[in-house]
């Protein structure tokens, strides 16, 4: 069981929803316009999941090469909002074959500073 | 609610076009510095053919493409402000790069009810301008019934 190391990012912030809203062309409005939020019973706006999965991807890539991603699959679990500081940790856990290829199973996890968990996930790579 | 039937939901075909400037703009958002998204110099030097996509990036070509939050929303009968994204799966068959148009091939694979919940699944399948199958995508949505814990 190897470690990987952690990516460790900036907070995140109400600006970066709307810029990343733009960029997907998610423009849930829980997301960017804080009533609707707090109208949804959220005290306000979350981040979007895939904002999250994003990072997770940026470690991804950091800790292999980008081409020899072959399976990223995730769940979220707690929502995030603007002023959260975000770790992302990973560990390769097996491996497996497919067809002719080997590949290395890894987990990979997204917290908070706080220890809680926002996003759970693993993937596989090509050796 | 009425009982949704998943073979009654369609869900048509949309094509996309990768390029350069939105991958670009959609690791800026994500505040992800790889150079291989920046410059197709450093992509080739790595190897790529041209800049990659994101690991990610398949839900912009979504929510671009032809599936965003709105027409997702109508298609399902879903209430926009109960609406959270569960799960993620993304299965890489081939190589995506700027430059390539993919078509997408969206269909709604399950849809059930737990505990004041409501599941869906819709699995993406994309093929490239040869009609290879590059990506597989599925999404679990949930919309929450009473009012969130």
């Amino acid at each position: 069981m190897t470690e990987l190391k952690p990516l460790k990012k900036p907070e995140i912030t109400h600006s970066q929803l709307v810029r990343y809203a733009g960029a997907s062309g998610d423009f849930n409005p829980i997301h960017t316009v804080v009533p609707i939020g707090e109208a949804a019973g959220l005290g306000g706006v979350i981040a979007h999941g895939m904002l999250v999965m994003g990072m997770a991807g940026e470690a991804l890539a950091d800790w292999f090469p980008r081409k020899n991603l072959r399976k990223f699959k995730v769940r979220f679990n707690k929502m995030t909002r603007p002023g959260e500081k975000l770790t992302i940790e990973g560990k390769a856990i097996g491996e497996t074959m497919e067809g002719n290829e080997k590949r290395l199973i890894g987990e990979v996890s997204v917290k908070n500073d706080a220890g809680e968990l926002k996003l759970k996930g693993e993937f596989q790579v090509k050796f | 609610m009425k009982p949704l039937l998943i073979e009654e939901i369609k869900i048509k075909p949309f094509s996309f076009k990768i390029e350069r400037g939105k991958i670009k703009e959609f690791v800026m958002a994500i505040g992800d510095p790889n150079p291989i998204y920046y410059d197709v110099k450093n992509a080739r030097k790595k190897g790529y053919r041209d800049i990659p996509v994101p690991p990610t990036f398949p839900t912009a070509i979504e929510m671009w493409g032809g599936l965003d939050f709105e027409t997702l929303i109508a298609l399902l009968g879903l209430d926009p402000l109960k609406v959270l994204h569960g799960g993620q799966e993304y299965r890489y068959l081939g190589e995506l790069y700027a430059g390539d148009t993919v078509t997408a091939f969206p269909k709604l694979m399950s849809a059930f009810e737990k505990r004041n919940l409501r599941f869906f699944t819709i699995g993406i399948t994309y093929k490239n301008s040869n009609g290879e199958r590059v990506l597989y995508s599925e999404s679990t949505i949930i919309e929450r019934g009473g009012s969130i814990k």
